[in-house]
């Protein structure tokens, strides 16, 4: 009896399988009700970018009740899906061929033939994407965060209605909710972005054709990183930006000089100064009618691809903000208290949406803080001292202030510096362009700012900003050991420098 | 805005906790010395803002022993009166602050505690810690008076509690308890001072550390104020700038301010799952089996075999913690090419007759949909799920119809149930011959 009776089991257990089982369906849809009706969260996050996605993993974490919204289709925000880390692929593999073309016959390596695959390189910058952003999706699933495909928008103050992605809509309550939306780029006026001719910094990484001429609006960090990329592909790049320096108003001014000279001699042409009037597209030309920002004569600027990096700005749009009575500033950011409380107490805003610099790992420090607020009652990030780095080659990175900011201020400080052709590790790696740049208090020797142009500066900038969160003194690096021969000892001789003397320069 | 309010309270109670916790983590470092010295405990601070508060009353009468959790006193601020809670168990020695003390600062010591065990009577009470860092504090002459102590507002009272209670009785405790930083332990040696100077100094660095510049004040090398002034200018940089924030004009349509609904906890209900399945096709294959073979087979046989079958590979519940493995897989969408994930159940349904008439009321929807309403939870009309049955009039026992199999279950077994009834249906009105054949 009993063998049968397992053959007849498994007969029976085969009608289970997938095969023509219209009951299972139901099933589902009946789960989904359940989600939205019963259940209050005790955290909604809308946005699955680095601010919201690092949020939820912590929330997850403390044992919170956590659900996500992404309405792209995959976690990471605009960092990794279309920001930071594509453009760091790019960056990495158009430097190999740079290099491969132009830097390896005097060290030595002939190579025949070194040609571009554009696709094959776009499809490496693709895996690597799509390899973080599914790592995100599993640590979601670690952590217990329930993640809902689609598009949130506030029905009340504790209600998000969400449209998914797969059809159908939703709701969410949350007894706390956090509005991690992010930032979207500024569009130039009187240009449309449609990421073919005319693109956004999106466009910029997936273009199929390296086009012989571009026009970059913007020298900020993103043109000049895109302005890098494309020129070592083979582009004739010419960077347009309004203010007189280069990397956005943050960088060193002697360091923003340094860098526009080594650029310049890598074949990327900067016009400084300079005002865009207008724009207009004639079939596969796009043109800019520019002018001296300081007023002169025209001109017209002729390219394949334009590419507008003026800045990003808050995206809300479709959030639904003005059913809860949410204020924006007159930038678009939303309002918050230093506790990133918005004006309705158990919502809260952090990242690109909110004040503060628009840094990936500025929304993390965040993400991680506003939870410890709801959570424990007290989170920090300190502001003084977020790192930023360029990663054009040689890299550019500072944190604390720079000398223009403690002239402005009328601070004193002291400077001490450390150029890489002074150091053994760059000397012999055949890459000595740089420096490092210390600013310190006069008195009591306190670190003010550090900045660095030169290989790996993105790296070293590490220990500057450690040096910088425990109030360190130029003298306390100097009297550290760092190993030799590295660039690192660079560091240390730039705080020599700063205090006293380097030793070898 | 009593949600508001609630918010505020767990909040600062959390805080509180959390100020509590760290005195008990140094209090377990301190081994030896553990059941001999009584500990202060001073005022907290619930919120990041609070400076001082009011002892509304000590639920805790002087020599009584208290359990962790149970609530030592209340403390009035002036958003809310919260309960402070104890984080280990112990015994209360002294109160020095009573009932209704006024505007007592945070960190000042309101009572001393001893732990579980200790003969009270021989323990000496310390001295009061936090007192005299806030006399140290506010000591020196320099910096305080141009910018309002920027180095007492980025160390909270916390140091000083947790100087008092790591301390056994007497003696001064280092201020500088991690490695001084190599331009200070330079500058010492260079100028033969002793360790002890470091107590004369006023560090200005982050979490009161000791910088290079507090040495070079002490010496006298530099302007007594400059650390001070460095330091404030850091402090102000650590925070997003919130000043001049300029509203963008609001649109016109103005929201109606909709109350918030209470936050209430609900208490953890066992859902009912049930779902209707006739067992016409079982007694059917049964009038066969008997006709042909001569075997006179139970009904509950079917049923018992049905559960058997059903309970097999069921999805998982949905509290169920997956390997890391598993839920990479889930994420490149390989779970879907293996074999499902699923474990076996044992669930064993309830099972009622149902009259025919009401059949078509249930049509497979299950019964737990709705949650209990808390309204009429609170009001004692409870109307959930239970009561909900007696719309279809039940017959206990088995009927030749259709019957209402039903289960309970913890709520986050809801699908699995669901699914499991299914199965049972399925089997039961669809194939039963297969089942005993």
């Amino acid at each position: 009896m009993l063998p049968q009776r397992l053959l007849s089991r498994t007969a029976v257990r085969s009608a289970f399988k997938p095969s023509g089982l219209p009951l299972i369906a139901p099933a589902t849809r009946w789960t989904r009700t359940y989600a939205s009706e019963a259940e209050e969260k005790d955290l909604v996050i809308i946005g699955g970018g680095v601010a919201g996605y690092v949020a939820a993993i912590k929330a997850g974490q403390e044992g919170m009740k956590v659900t996500c919204i992404e309405k792209r289709g995959t976690l990471g925000g605009t960092c990794l899906n279309v920001g930071c880390i594509p453009s760091k692929s790019l960056l990495n593999n158009s430097h190999l061929y740079h290099q491969i073309l132009h830097d390896s016959k005097h060290r030595g390596i002939e190579v025949k033939e070194a040609k571009l695959n554009l696709t094959q390189m776009m499809k490496a910058k693709e895996t690597s994407v799509s390899g973080l952003t599914k790592g995100v999706e599993f640590l979601f699933k670690k952590n217990g965060v329930e993640y809902i495909k689609g598009a949130g928008t506030f029905q009340d103050e504790h209600t998000i209605k969400v449209e998914l992605n797969d059809g159908g809509e939703t709701t969410v309550k949350g007894k706390n909710i956090l509005i991690a939306t992010g930032s979207e780029v500024t569009p130039f006026p009187g240009l449309q972005i449609d990421e073919k001719r005319v693109v956004s910094s999106t466009g910029a990484i997936a273009l199929t054709e390296v086009p012989e001429k571009l026009l970059v609006i913007g020298g900020g960090i993103i043109g000049l990183e895109m302005a890098s990329v494309w020129s070592r592909l083979g582009s004739k790049v010419t960077v347009v930006e309004f203010l007189d320096q280069i990397g956005g108003p943050g960088m060193d001014l002697e360091i923003a000089k340094q860098t526009q000279k080594i650029l310049k001699k890598q074949g990327i042409v900067f016009k400084t100064g300079t005002k865009v009037l207008g724009g207009a597209q004639n079939g596969d030309i796009v043109s800019l009618e520019v002018d001296s920002a300081k007023g002169g004569k025209a001109e017209t600027l002729d390219a394949a691809v334009v590419l507008v990096a003026i800045g990003r700005r808050p995206y809300t749009a479709g959030l639904g903000l003005e059913n809860i009575g949410m204020e924006l500033d007159e930038r678009g950011r939303v309002i918050i208290d230093s506790e990133y409380r918005t004006k309705i107490p158990h919502i809260r805003c952090v990242g690109d949406v909110t004040f503060g610099p628009m840094l990936a790992h500025k929304a993390e420090e965040e993400a991680v803080a506003v939870v410890e607020y709801i959570k424990k009652g007290y989170g920090h990030v300190n502001y003084g001292c977020i790192p930023s780095v360029m990663y054009t080659f040689p890299e550019v990175a500072w944190v604390g202030q720079s000398e223009q900011d403690l002239k402005k201020a009328g601070i004193a400080y002291r400077v001490g510096t450390f150029p890489f052709s002074a150091n053994s590790r760059a000397k012999t790696n055949l890459d000595t362009d740089g420096m490092v740049k210390m600013l310190a208090d006069p008195e009591t020797d306190r670190i003010l700012g550090v900045h660095i142009i030169g290989p790996n500066a993105g790296e070293m900038i590490a220990e500057g900003t450690l040096a910088l969160e425990y109030g360190a003194s130029s003298e306390d690096i100097a009297r550290t050991c760092h190993a030799h021969p590295t660039l690192a000892e660079a560091f240390k001789e730039a705080a020599m420098a700063t205090h006293g003397k380097a030793i070898h320069f | 805005m009593a949600s508001f309010a609630a918010t505020a309270c767990r909040i600062s109670s959390r805080l509180a906790r959390q100020t509590l916790l760290q005195d008990a983590a140094v209090r377990g470092f301190r081994t030896s010395a553990a059941a001999l010295a009584a500990q202060n405990l001073t005022m907290p601070a619930l919120s990041p803002t609070m400076t001082e508060g009011n002892i509304a009353s000590w639920r805790v009468k002087e020599g009584d022993k208290f359990l962790a959790g149970d609530v030592l006193l209340e403390i009035e601020t002036d958003k809310a009166t919260m309960d402070v809670e104890a984080q280990d168990d112990g015994i209360l020695m002294k109160i020095m602050k009573g009932d209704s003390s006024k505007g007592v600062p945070v960190g000042t010591r309101i009572a001393v505690i001893a732990e579980e065990g200790d003969d009270i009577s021989a323990l000496e009470i310390p001295p009061d810690e936090g007192l005299q860092t806030q006399e140290a504090k506010s000591d020196p002459p320099a910096a305080s008076s141009s910018s309002s102590s920027p180095s007492s507002e980025t160390a909270p009272p916390k140091p000083s509690a947790s100087d008092g209670a790591s301390k056994p009785a007497g003696g001064k405790a280092p201020k500088q308890t991690y490695p001084l930083y190599p331009s200070v332990a330079h500058l010492l040696k260079q100028n033969g001072l002793d360790k002890s100077a470091i107590g004369d100094m006023t560090p200005t660095g982050p979490n009161g550390r000791l910088l290079k510049g507090d040495v070079l004040a002490f010496l006298g090398k530099i302007n007594a104020k400059t650390p001070a002034e460095v330091s404030s200018r850091f402090e102000k940089a650590s925070h997003l700038d919130l000043s001049n924030i300029k509203v963008a004009k609001a649109p016109e349509a103005k929201a109606a301010e909709k109350s918030a609904a209470p936050a209430a906890l609900v208490p953890e209900v066992p859902s009912v799952v049930s779902l209707p399945v006739s067992l016409a096709a079982v007694i059917e294959v049964q009038k066969k089996v008997q006709n042909t073979l001569g075997v006179f087979l139970p009904i509950s046989t079917f049923i018992a075999r049905a559960t058997d079958v059903a309970n097999d590979e069921l999805p998982l519940p949905a509290g169920a913690t997956p390997s890391a493995d598993e839920l990479f897989n889930q994420v490149l969408g390989l779970d879907k090419i293996g074999s499902s994930r699923g474990s076996r159940g044992c669930y064993n349904p309830q099972i009622a007759a149902l009259s025919q008439a009401a059949s078509y009321l249930t049509s497979g929807r299950p019964l737990s949909g709705k949650r209990p309403d808390i309204i009429d939870m609170l009001s004692g009309s409870s109307r959930g799920t239970t009561k909900q049955k007696p719309t279809r009039p039940l017959t206990p026992g088995l009927s030749t119809g259709p019957n209402l199999f039903s289960l309970r279950v913890p709520r986050a077994e809801e699908k699995r149930a669901q699914v499991f009834l299914e199965r049972v249906k399925l089997v039961l009105e669809k194939e039963p011959g297969r089942l005993v054949l």
